[in-house]
């Protein structure tokens, strides 16, 4: 059972109150993990974490040092803040290091945690599976599942009065279907799903079972440049390498792809670089959401723009390099949205000459940073579209290309959905992505792999 | 011990008169240092230390799993219970029950070799020397900036199942590097000090080393950044072993995991172009490819006593003369390809976690022949080539049969010299064809080992340490710089 708002504030205060430093910082990070696995279309593992972390930052001065602990008994702590003292004190003074963030602090409103998905226990969680493995039987298709649910808190707090709470529920469904004989896959997902009642647990099978179906003994075809379709479980992770490039500081210092080469400490801060269907922002409170509104430090997570209208709008300033450039904090991100269109994927693929329709992208790493210039592989789906219709299952790529390019070169926007932006199964990382159409993106060489 | 023993028996005879066929319970602690430095900073890293239990039961043929951080007899009653309740209600969907092979009961401590304690060497030693390191690479031209950090991790664990063992292990590791950024008329490039993370105390911490090579990293990524670029076209690789890690990693040991090929992790990392039919028989690689599983090897990061089913640590070998002979197994794998015994690839890597198959150090053999080549030999043989060192871009299809990889360095090879350095490497394989084509193999002298500290699989992700070693390699003809834009 997650831990409620005056146990957290009470754990602090004793901490607090266990330590002569002259400025604490605080956050905890707890609750249940729980989920259901199974794969060959029978369960591998189900399982239920109880954990919390306490980190703990004690200043004197200007030096800091960090503890991680997740003892809450007092002699567990004392001897946690005791250790964390005196590495305090030998660790050289940090010039970057800003006074703590002072509170209260206003976040926006964010009502993250459901009873029914708290509730949400083991034998639930085996009924839903047991679902998704009757549906791939019955097709004669093998499927390998995960089912997590969490009920979590994280929480920050300072000796400056500064305290914030976000208790979430969440649901995430992943499903990979695969033929019997190895030659098909296919995939989908779900997840930061904060009410139960909302996985559709038959829908996201059948989809998977469909495609596993639809990319059954797939074609070689030449690598070479195509328009692409990126539904939104391969857009968000292949978008999700672009949001490292807003840090304000590499720009600044010349160490990054927002940086102007040749021009000391100017950016690409208001140029327009995307095309302008490009606006990718954020807002924590969006009801599909419901993301964290607790930033870095403690500060509130703004609602902003990123890119609007393919214009980059904003770079991200931590503390320091905020006062160093008389800019406010940003905070970090939380509850991405690109904004999309109304078109539907079958839309998109009508309008087709010859391309490709894209299921999920995997393995994605970056190549040159400096271009976000990434790697990947297609997977779980890959399909020719010849004349506004799809024709044949293809032989995955492994494609080098940059979101920068991409999204120079879009053509249409769908309907965003619920998508994933990290590789990873955990809450966090939900955003709103839409499918993207594109055009010369780049597939490099056959990846034969299924 | 005798406290943790009686914790222990309280989990498993919970588990039993609940109706658990097997139940195991693994106590650990985990304690972990981190520091981070940066240009004259210490900007960061931290002191962190958890302990809990996680319980693991087969209930009705299916697996259940429950920790918690709250180590006392209630709370370990009630987490076996737990334990025992989800793996019934895993048996709704039960296509065959979990199939153990034997293991003996142990009754054992292991501990990995340490001569100094890391934890016990003075913060100000290891500051200084991060930041002496720092700024001898921020002296050197064009090094925008340097970065040098520690990580040193302990884990005691205590494991205790049904089948009477009662094991306590301690596990050290350590992991040490810096890197200077240089910036050369606006192109940016890292170069990397690589040197062999271990399990073992802060005596393989050799300072002078780290700083004399200072230098030449800072020189290094200065080359790099005034590159030519690599023009795309077909090369032959010199692998020095500081880049063979990943390489190994990725489509060999991987590759290797019986519960990948059988597909229990289709959802995630994928499933491996071998099949089952396949050992035995597989041309892997050529005749002077040999490859070993090993959680024996002296100073590995994944080398232990005993896994996490609590069997006792082994060698064996995987591809020998190029065919594949063997692949990872664990308790619930191995009857997959009729083995009696685990080869004892389980791990969790906190207490909090569920124990599954992880890869073993995995280890390419030297060249043990009398007219080995030396590095200088395969340098002096090769026409139309490309050494690469250390480790940087990597990404593998799901199945462990495409891979496109970069470096860390690399130098241009005509005609049997190093001509200079190059930029923008990246190569293309297929698993097969690249191991086929090795024709070059250096001799014992020449083997090193450099261990991964973020190998990534599960649902949830759980992370590994394995080492890689290999000597000098070389791959003919592989397809390069089909990454650039």
């Amino acid at each position: 059972m997650a831990l409620e708002s005056a146990q957290i504030k009470s754990l602090f205060d004793r901490i607090y109150n266990s330590t002569k430093a002259e400025e604490v910082q605080i956050s905890f990070s707890g609750g249940e993990r729980a989920g259901t696995r199974f794969a060959r279309n029978t369960f591998t593992a189900n399982l239920v974490e109880n954990d919390h972390l306490l980190t703990i930052t004690l200043r004197i001065g200007k030096r800091q040092a960090t503890t991680n602990t997740n003892k809450t008994d007092d002699e567990g702590l004392k001897q946690a803040i005791k250790d964390c003292e005196e590495r305090a004190r030998l660790t050289p003074e940090n010039p970057e290091v800003r006074p703590i963030v002072k509170g209260p602090q206003n976040y926006l409103p964010v009502q993250a945690s459901f009873k029914s998905t708290a509730d949400f226990g083991p034998k639930e969680r085996a009924e839903f599976c047991k679902q998704s493995i009757d549906i791939c039987e019955r097709k004669g298709l093998l499927g390998a599942g995960y089912l997590p649910r969490f009920d979590w808190v994280d929480a920050v707090g300072n000796s400056a009065g500064l305290f914030g709470y976000y208790h979430y529920t969440g649901v995430n469904y992943i499903l990979t279907v695969r033929t019997p004989d190895g030659l098909g896959s296919g995939h989908a997902r779900d997840n930061g799903i904060r009410k139960v009642e909302e996985l559709d647990i038959v829908r996201l099978t059948n989809r998977a079972c469909d495609k596993a179906e639809a990319s059954h003994k797939p074609q070689m075809i030449e690598p070479g440049k195509y328009t692409v379709i990126l539904e939104p479980v391969a857009a968000a992770r292949y978008v999700s390498s672009l949001l490292g490039v807003f840090d304000a500081r590499s720009a600044e210092e010349g160490r990054s792809f927002m940086s102007i080469p040749g021009k000391k400490g100017e950016t690409r801060l208001g140029q327009k670089i995307f095309s302008d269907k490009v606006t990718i922002r954020q807002d924590p409170t969006h009801p599909k959401l419901l993301s964290n509104p607790i930033g870095n430090e403690g500060l509130p997570i703004q609602k902003m723009s990123w890119i609007e209208n393919g214009v980059v709008k904003n770079l991200s300033y931590d503390r320091f390099w905020a006062a160093k450039q008389g800019k406010e904090p940003s905070g970090g991100t939380s509850g991405i949205i690109m904004d999309g269109g109304t078109a539907t994927i079958e839309d998109m693929i009508k309008a087709t000459k010859r391309g490709l329709l894209v299921t999920n992208f995997w393995y994605i790493r970056p190549v040159d940073p400096m271009k976000v210039l990434s790697t990947g592989l297609t997977r779980d789906g890959l399909f020719l579209i010849e004349n506004g219709k799809i024709t044949k299952p293809l032989m995955n790529f492994r494609w080098n290309d940059s979101p920068v390019i991409t999204l120079s070169n879009v053509m249409m926007l769908g309907i965003p959905e619920r998508a994933q932006l990290f590789e990873q199964f955990e809450d966090t990382g939900t955003a709103l992505i839409p499918p993207i159409m594109s055009e010369e993106f780049t597939m490099s060489s056959v990846a034969p792999g299924i | 011990m005798a406290e943790m023993r009686e914790l222990a028996e309280i989990a498993l005879n919970t588990a039993k008169k609940a109706g658990a066929s097997y139940a195991d319970i693994r106590i650990t602690r985990n304690i972990d240092q981190t520091i981070q430095a940066r240009d004259n900073i210490v900007t960061g890293g931290r002191d962190s230390e958890t302990y809990g239990f996680g319980i693991r039961t087969i209930v009705n043929g299916t697996w259940g799993f429950a920790s918690s951080p709250d180590v006392t007899p209630e709370e370990i009653k009630r987490i076996a219970l737990l334990s025992v309740d989800v793996g019934r209600a895993s048996s709704l969907s039960k296509k065959e029950d979990v199939k153990l092979t034997p293991v003996e009961a142990y009754v054992d401590k292991w501990s990995s070799p340490m001569k100094i304690d890391p934890f016990k060497v003075p913060l100000q030693e290891k500051y200084d020397l991060l930041l002496a390191i720092n700024e001898r690479l921020r002296k050197q031209p064009n090094i925008i900036r340097a970065q040098s950090n520690f990580n040193f991790i302990y884990e005691w664990k205590y494991f205790a199942s049904t089948e009477g063992s009662f094991i306590e292990q301690e596990i050290r590791r350590i992991f040490r590097g810096y890197s200077a950024i240089a910036n050369v008329n606006g192109v940016v490039k890292t170069r990397n000090y690589f040197v062999e993370p271990k399990c073992a105390g802060y005596e393989i911490v050799d300072a002078k080393d780290m700083l004399d090579n200072t230098e030449r990293v800072a020189a290094e990524a200065v080359a790099h950044a005034k590159a030519k670029r690599v023009q795309p076209g077909r090369y032959d690789l010199i692998l020095k072993p500081s880049h063979a890690v990943l390489t190994v990693h990725e489509i060999v040991a991987h590759a290797t995991e019986l519960d990948r090929i059988v597909g229990y992790e289709a959802n995630y990392a994928g499933t491996s172009f071998v099949t089952l039919d396949k050992i035995g028989k597989l041309k892997y690689g050529s005749k002077l490819f040999n490859v070993t599983a090993d959680r024996t090897l002296p100073g590995g990061l994944a080398t232990v006593g005993y896994d996490d089913d609590g069997v006792k640590a082994q060698k064996w070998p995987l591809i020998r003369d190029g065919i594949l002979v063997g692949v990872q197994t664990n308790r619930e794998t191995a009857h997959y390809i009729g083995e009696k015994e685990s080869r004892g690839c389980t791990f969790a890597n906190h207490w909090r976690n569920f124990p599954f198959l992880r890869m073993p150090n995995v280890t390419v053999e030297p060249n043990m022949a009398s007219n080995a080549p030396t590095p200088d030999d395969i340098i002096a043989d090769t026409k139309d080539g490309i050494l690469i060192d250390g480790t940087g871009s990597f990404s593998i299809d799901q199945q462990r049969y495409n891979g496109q990889f970069g470096g860390d360095a690399f130098w241009e090879v005509k005609n049997g010299k190093i001509t200079g350095h190059l930029a923008d490497v990246t190569y293309q394989l297929i698993t097969t064809d690249f191991w086929g084509n090795l024709d070059a193999v250096a001799g014992p002298k020449y083997w090193e080992s450099y261990g991964l500290g973020g190998d990534a699989k599960g649902q949830p992700i759980q992370t590994n340490y394995p080492t890689h070693g290999a000597s000098w390699m070389r791959i003919r003809n592989q397809n390069v710089g089909g990454a650039q834009l």
